[in-house]
């Protein structure tokens, strides 16, 4: 009498469930798979013997009794040499074979960190990829793999889904608000795998765009899951200020310690002034905004900025069934995210849909197909880049100290103006959080149907079409009486953006003989590219609190750009394998690319690389050698550039009443422009010991690029601000370290896992045009702090002005005491790190889990605009030493109270002056050298003295060491014993608790993040008015049915 | 296939070709734009010559120039000026039509001449052609001034005012005859300009066209000016008197006017909200003392300088008086110093509507006689009058003429001493370093206080 047996199959390491394990009775052809869930069901008698096994774990056997309920916890013995990863085109291929580094992160991996933007969760966890966030958790974020290898190009990966291409573009930057990178609408709990192809040698087979590296994701599908199974996902996230500046709170808003309010625009003493070099905070009577012309107590409110800010969170809700037959496969998940920012009236929604099938049509004959719909929305997004309208970083960084911002919540007075603390620049912080919003609106569709036929047993032929199309609408409302904008404004900004791909391709795989197989693919590609942008503006609005582009004073100003651009590409690709432990591939890729010169257009770039597998071939049997592989290639990619970059147009610029204008464009163009080509070269050793409970992968890479296209600035005397070369060149190399193992594992069931990455890329800037005449291009500006790529340097060298310095490298200070700017600008720093690493521990036991990552940046410096600003207007604690007596401030007089001489210092702080004069006390010495070389003696006031130091004109004072030490995630896990979730008719419960950002262990640069930059282009390294980052905790609950 | 890639790369966005009436609307306006904007005019030449001066924001007061504007005069007068009326030229070639031809010509001279006097030696030679020059060299100024009287001189003689017409001319309205008139009137300007150094060639310029005055602005409805339309096309002053206030009238120029009973008062300075008399501030103060002075009770310039439609003049009738009289005075050209210098004042004072009693009245005073002793003051301290908005202008003179005596900015950083010139914009350094280095090891140190060469005192 057969009886019905059921279990689930789990991994012993975190307790998750493995779909797709065999189950077999032994001795008998009858078997079963588990579902997606780890679960399985199977008719047996109790004499069998059931086998359990899956490629990575010691297989277990077990006599079925009289148990109608078993369950398998699998020991993973998974040597990583035979681990399957997603690489180009989306071929699976054991490890073993590839003669390139990927590394690749489990859905769990990214899941759990539930980040809004999926770039975020790779930070720390994939040696060389480096991840900097613009402003705020609802913001940009950069990835850059092993350094950048374009000068003035994009330098991010090409991001792969299910072998479509997935638009990762931001658009909007320099509009006052950081809209999120497009791939931000990626729902992490629908990614299987994700695959990071590092360079050129891994992703050649991709052309164009595959120099900066290749993200392969992987989507979950039905496939396994017998009948169907529902998993239900919820989380709810919390996020708090992680750094925000150090404020001072001894003194208050004015200069030289006077201050009275009366209309704040001037009209008062110092009323307009918006810095804190005013009266001491001691609670004498003076007139304040609030106050209507009646002398209250001026009062520290010392968490005034802090009030304003308030806790963020993300509720994230999910739901996906799947399920499977002979016939079809299926996933149908709905994701919503709903995330409230730290700042007043922030937030984004995102919904998003996503359906993957696959239908057996005939036997040899299947149709995929891959569809996700999003909408993603904010109705206000916090606004950046230090723009009066929006920004409120910058009006605390120019800030009265005093000011309770508590009193700034009513903004809006009787007569519809605003009620501040400020009138002369800014407007209430809380009308530019409710009035002056910008409102987003994201439409997307991505998806691919593939159709696969099987010719032979060893050769298919596969047609996939794809498809990426969004449109993105942004509606930024200023309002009336916004101090800059008395009539506020309306503007509209839309994006379509589309990209479009056809492929075929050919795929075989055939053993030649015993020793011999070969596994190869020939194919085409069409793509083609739109970009559409539609900007409208009512410059001035005629009638207020009415946002339409028709209630305007003035013409509205509109500009539209569409382009788009095509590439044909044929490729191909061969591995031939030798008894399974030699490897050798070739590719080949040939693109003819719209952008380019008829003659240049046409780019053929070929790779080879090659592994052995020593241990294999030598038959190398050590408990202590587990497996040892060597590999290495070469590579060359080559690469267009934007549409209509050869020849030179008249852009058209508003009328001048009826006259039409048009000007000579200010970038020059070329007409036989090159494609850009990297070639790339890499070796690696991978080795297995003590049963591969400790592994280690080592590779060293090197990459060349040239014939680079820049759009370098050159000087305007040429009669054009930009123009465009073809001759840059870039060199970068490095190494790359990937260490596990597994320092402890019980027989109880605990375990302790170790990963530790380390990179260090060295990047050199070789040539930036033929003739050698520039030796600098900008990637990036803040006043007179540059971001360049100089020729013969490191990349991304912040260039600005620094102290003039005598030979002994003493600074001079001038007859006053003031520290004297060299007139010439000089390197002060460089924005790319020397290394980056991290070491992610993981604890099992049972069905807990505990886990922590902690990574580090060391080297490269950052410019802070925040702290020299707020020094600048004594608003920062870092503008008190030598403010008084208290501080250490040196006491001095003016002769006869004139202030124009020189000050005068006394014995003491309560010494009189000789002649009765007025005593003051915040003295402060630079601590520099006169022409002559004797130290300086001259005393300044603490306000002149931290205005001549930390200014706009001298950026040598505001570089700092960009290095870090993050506690960057916490993990705590609980898996519900399966016994227990059966019985309550369920599949398996999971909880996670998850914090993200914590804390930094170390880091030099005060009163800001080090890890961010204005947006996600090359000028990384600069600083300005940031929106304070954040840590993050989370709780996530999975219930699958 | 190819051709299908080709058709996909043309771009839909922008004309590829070059319409000249477009054009030229096009560089009038922009450059007119920066010669009376933010950067090259309120935030300093004006301050530095003292007409206007700053109540917020005083670090440009007090010679510390923010980058951005050094960096923005120069890039907008190149790659909008430079460039754009270098196309112009050529387009007036290759569609034979040399009206277009000289008007492309006298505005990239007048830019030069502006852009000469505010740095010393810039590139001049080798610009606007950056296939040839992707660094241009930088010209001794001497050369630039020389080099521009030539040019001028050439399109002056190519004007054919019965010749094909031009369109898009917002300054003259197509008028061939009134740019010529400007073009000789430049001409003057200059040749005055270098006469410290190069007599001679300022004598045979003044020779060739200086007694001709048909051949020269001859009256204020002859003065090179733009006149501003409504938003968004209003003067760059009454665009930044929108939503600023951050300047006030000098008090050095209130000083002036009061003590030579100048009507011109009321005109260039507005009465405050809260007083009825004209105040003006002094230049350069700290921060908070000049905001302590009050927006309510400190001058701004006049509603003539602040309207919507206030012309942007770049060149005025009393300007050419001015300098008809001091050639006399030095022997340049035949002609009666004191009458011209009188004209001169009364040409300002019609300008700005006042009445010839007015003027009458005002030259009969002791105190504005003409002084053929000291024409230097005389002159300068007159025309530094009549030039009162046109701060680049101003300035120049100013440095030339070393009248009116000005005294540096009160919280001045420069020691006392007041900018001579503006340095040159940093980005150079990155981008055309060599040539740079080689200017300023001719020139000198690249400072505010260099001396240029046409400032020989």
């Amino acid at each position: 009498q057969d009886n019905r047996v059921t279990g689930v199959v789990t991994s012993r390491t975190d307790a998750t469930p493995i779909p797709g394990a065999i189950v077999t009775v032994k001795g008998s052809h009858h078997g079963t798979q588990t579902d997606a869930d780890g679960k399985y069901s199977i008719n047996v008698s109790p004499k069998d013997t059931l086998r359990i096994s899956f490629i990575g774990y010691t297989a277990v056997e077990q006599v079925v009794g009289s148990s109608r309920t078993l369950n398998f916890a699998l020991e993973n013995n998974e040597s990583k040499l035979q681990e399957v990863v997603v690489t180009a085109l989306g071929i699976s291929r054991e490890k073993r074979s590839l003669g390139y580094a990927v590394q690749e992160l489990k859905s769990k991996d990214i899941a759990e960190a539930r980040e809004t933007n999926v770039v975020n969760a790779l930070t720390g966890k994939i040696a060389g990829v480096t991840v900097t966030s613009s402003q705020g958790s609802m913001g940009s974020s950069r990835i850059v793999i092993r350094g950048e290898t374009s000068i003035a190009g994009y330098n991010q990966p090409l991001f792969i889904v299910d072998g479509i291409p997935l638009d990762n573009s931001q658009l909007g930057v320099g509009t006052g608000r950081d809209f999120a990178n497009a791939i931000a609408d990626l729902n992490s709990d629908d990614i299987e795998s994700l695959n990071v192809l590092k360079g050129p040698n891994a992703a050649a087979l991709y052309g164009s765009r595959a120099a900066g590296g290749v993200l392969v994701i992987k989507t979950k599908t039905g496939k396994g899951v017998k009948g169907y199974g529902v998993t239900v996902n919820s989380s709810a996230t919390f996020e708090n200020i992680l750094v925000l500046p150090k404020y001072q709170n001894s003194y208050g808003q004015g200069s030289s310690g006077q201050f009275s309010y009366v209309d704040g625009k001037g009209g008062g003493i110092n009323d307009g002034v918006d810095e804190s070099w005013g009266p001491k905070m001691d609670g004498r009577l003076i007139p304040q905004f609030f106050s209507n012309g009646v002398a209250v107590p001026f009062v520290a409110h010392p968490d005034n900025v802090k009030d304003f800010y308030q806790t963020g969170y993300t509720l994230n809700n999910g739901v996906a069934v799947s399920g499977s037959n002979d016939k079809v496969d299926y996933r149908f998940s709905f994701n919503n995210t709903k995330q409230t920012g730290i700042m007043p009236n922030t937030g984004i929604t995102r919904n998003s849909f996503a359906v993957n099938t696959t239908f057996h049509l005939a036997p040899k004959l299947t149709l995929s197909t891959y569809a996700n719909y999003v909408k993603a929305g904010a109705d206000n997004l916090p606004g950046i880049d230090g723009k009066r309208a929006n920004s409120v970083t910058l009006q605390y960084t120019w800030f009265g100290r005093q000011v309770d911002t508590r009193l700034l919540r009513n903004y809006k007075n009787a007569d519809g103006t605003d009620f501040n603390w400020n009138h002369s620049y800014y407007s209430n912080p809380y009308w530019i959080q409710y009035e002056n919003t910008v409102g987003q609106a994201r439409n997307r569709f991505f998806g691919n149907a593939r159709l696969s036929y099987d010719v032979t047993d060893w050769l298919s032929a596969n047609f996939r079409v794809g498809t990426d199309t969004y449109n993105d609408k942004r509606k930024y409302k200023v309002a009336y009486y916004t101090n800059g904008t008395p009539y506020g404004s309306y503007t509209e900004d839309n994006y379509v953006v589309t990209e479009t791909n056809g492929e075929f391709t050919l795929n075989a795989k055939k053993k030649l003989n015993s020793d011999f197989t070969i596994d190869g693919l020939a194919g085409g590609n069409i793509r083609t590219n739109q970009y559409e942008n539609n900007y409208q503006q009512a410059p001035k609005l005629a009638v207020k609190d009415v946002y339409t582009l028709n209630n305007s004073r003035d013409p509205v100003i509109s500009t539209n750009v569409f382009t788009r651009l095509k590439v044909y590409s044929a490729f191909a690709s061969a591995t031939l394998s030798y008894k399974n432990w030699a490897f050798l591939s070739a590719t080949a890729r040939n693109d003819w690319s719209s952008t380019l010169p008829a003659g240049n257009n046409s780019y053929f770039y070929p790779s080879v690389n090659a592994s052995v597998v020593l241990s294999d071939a030598l038959h190398i049997q050590s408990n202590v050698l587990t497996n040892l592989k060597v590999r290495g290639g070469w590579a060359m990619v080559g690469k267009d550039t934007d549409p209509y970059q050869l020849v030179n147009t008249y852009p058209f610029s508003q009328p001048f009443g009826s006259y039409p204008m048009l000007t000579v464009n200010d970038k020059f163009l070329k007409k036989d422009l090159k494609p850009e080509i990297t070639k790339a070269t890499e070796f690696g050793v991978e080795a297995g010991f003590l049963k591969d409970r400790i592994h280690a992968d080592v590779t060293y890479y090197s990459s060349s690029s040239y014939n680079q296209i820049l759009l370098a600035d050159v000087s305007a005397t040429t009669g054009d601000l930009k123009k465009i070369l073809n001759a840059g060149k870039i060199n970068n190399h490095g190494v790359e370290v990937m260490l596990g193992g597994t320092p402890i594992t019980t027989a109880s069931g605990f375990r302790w896992d170790v990963n530790i990455n380390y990179a260090k890329n060295i990047s050199k800037v070789i040539e930036l045009d033929k003739e050698g005449f520039l030796n600098d291009y900008v990637l990036g500006s803040s006043g007179n702090m540059q971001v360049l790529a100089s020729k013969g340097k490191r990349y991304g060298a912040l260039y600005g002005k620094a102290y003039k310095r005598n030979d002994k490298g003493e600074i001079l200070v001038s007859a006053s005491g003031a520290p004297i700017v060299a007139d010439d600008k000089k390197v002060l720093g460089y924005y790319t790190p020397k290394w980056t690493g991290s070491i992610n521990n993981n604890f099992s036991f049972k069905g807990f889990t505990v886990g922590f990552l902690i990574d580090t940046r060391q080297g490269g410096q950052i410019w802070s605009g925040t702290n020299y600003t707020g020094i600048y207007t004594g608003v920062l604690a870092a503008s008190m030493p030598g403010r008084d007596e208290e501080h250490g401030g040196i006491p001095y007089y003016y002769a006869n109270n004139n202030q124009q001489s020189a000050a005068v210092r006394l014995e003491n702080h309560t010494a009189a002056a000789p002649n009765g004069e007025t005593v003051y006390h915040d003295g402060i010495i630079f601590d520099g050298v006169t022409a002559d070389g004797k130290k300086n003696e001259a005393i300044l006031p603490a306000q002149r003295y931290y205005k001549a130091v930390y200014s706009s004109s001298l950026n040598e004072s505001s570089v700092y060491s960009a290095s870090f030490i993050k506690l960057r995630e916490v993990r705590i896990g609980y898996a519900l014993p399966l016994e227990l979730a059966h019985k309550w008719g369920l599949q398996g419960v999971n909880l996670t608790v998850t914090g993200r950002n914590l804390f930094y262990i170390d880091k030099k640069v005060p009163n800001i993040d080090p890890e961010t930059a204005f947006n996600t282009g090359n000028g990384q390294g600069l600083e300005t008015l940031q929106i304070p980052t954040t840590r993050s905790i989370g709780v996530n609950l999975k219930v699958s049915f | 296939c190819s051709k299908e890639l080709e058709k996909v790369n043309k771009n839909p966005n922008e004309a590829e070709s070059a319409q000249p009436d477009y054009l030229l609307t096009n560089g009038i306006k922009t450059n007119v734009d920066t010669y009376w904007g933010t950067d090259a005019s309120m935030e300093t030449s004006l301050l530095y010559v003292q007409y206007w001066a700053k109540i917020q924001y005083t670090d440009p007061d007090k010679y510390i120039p923010a980058a951005t504007s050094i960096q923005t005069i120069w890039n907008n007068f190149y790659a909008q000026g430079v460039e754009d009326f270098t196309t112009l030229i050529q387009l007036g070639d290759t569609l034979n039509n040399p009206n277009y031809k000289a008007v492309g010509i006298i505005m990239r001279s007048w830019i030069f001449q502006v852009l000469t006097d505010l740095y010393g030696d810039v590139p001049y030679s080798q610009t606007a052609n950056i296939e040839k020059y992707l660094t241009p060299k930088y010209d001794n100024q001497r050369d630039i001034y020389l080099g521009l009287l030539a040019e001028l001189k050439t399109a002056a003689g190519l004007i054919n005012t019965s010749g094909d017409a031009i369109g898009g001319d917002v300054l003259y309205s197509g008028d061939m005859n009134k740019w010529k008139k400007f073009a000789n009137s430049l001409r003057l300007r200059i040749a005055l300009r270098i006469a410290d150094q190069e007599f001679d060639a300022a004598k045979a310029v003044f020779d060739e066209i200086g007694a001709d005055n048909t051949g020269l602005i001859a009256s204020n409805s002859e003065n090179a000016q733009l006149v501003y339309l409504a938003s968004p096309n209003q003067n760059p002053v009454a665009k930044n008197r929108e939503t600023r206030s951050d300047y006030r009238i000098s008090k050095s120029v209130v000083d002036l006017l009061r003590a030579y009973n100048d009507p011109r008062l009321a005109v260039y300075g507005a009465v405050p909200k809260d007083t009825n008399t004209i105040v003006g501030i002094t230049n350069g103060l700290p921060t908070d003392s000049a905001s302590r002075l009050g927006f309510n009770k400190t001058s701004d310039v006049g509603a003539v300088f602040t309207a919507t439609t206030a012309p942007g003049v770049i060149f005025n009738y009393a300007e050419l008086l001015f300098i008809k009289a001091e050639a006399a005075q030095r022997g340049l050209l035949s002609g009666d110093a004191e009458d011209l210098y009188k004209q001169a004042i009364t040409a300002s004072f019609k300008q700005y509507n006042l009445s010839d009693a007015a003027a009458t009245t005002y030259l009969a005073q002791a105190s504005v006689a003409y002084d053929a002793a000291n024409y230097r003051k005389s002159i300068g301290e007159q025309k530094w009058l009549a030039l009162f908005g046109e701060g680049l202008e101003g300035f120049a003179e100013w440095r030339r003429l070393d009248y009116p005596v000005l005294k540096p900015a009160y919280a001045g950083v420069l020691d006392g001493k007041i900018p001579l010139r503006l340095t040159y914009p940093s980005a150079e350094q990155a981008l055309n370093g060599a040539n740079y280095r080689e200017a300023v090891a001719h020139q000198g140190a690249d400072q505010l206080v260099t001396r240029l060469w046409f400032d020989v005192r």
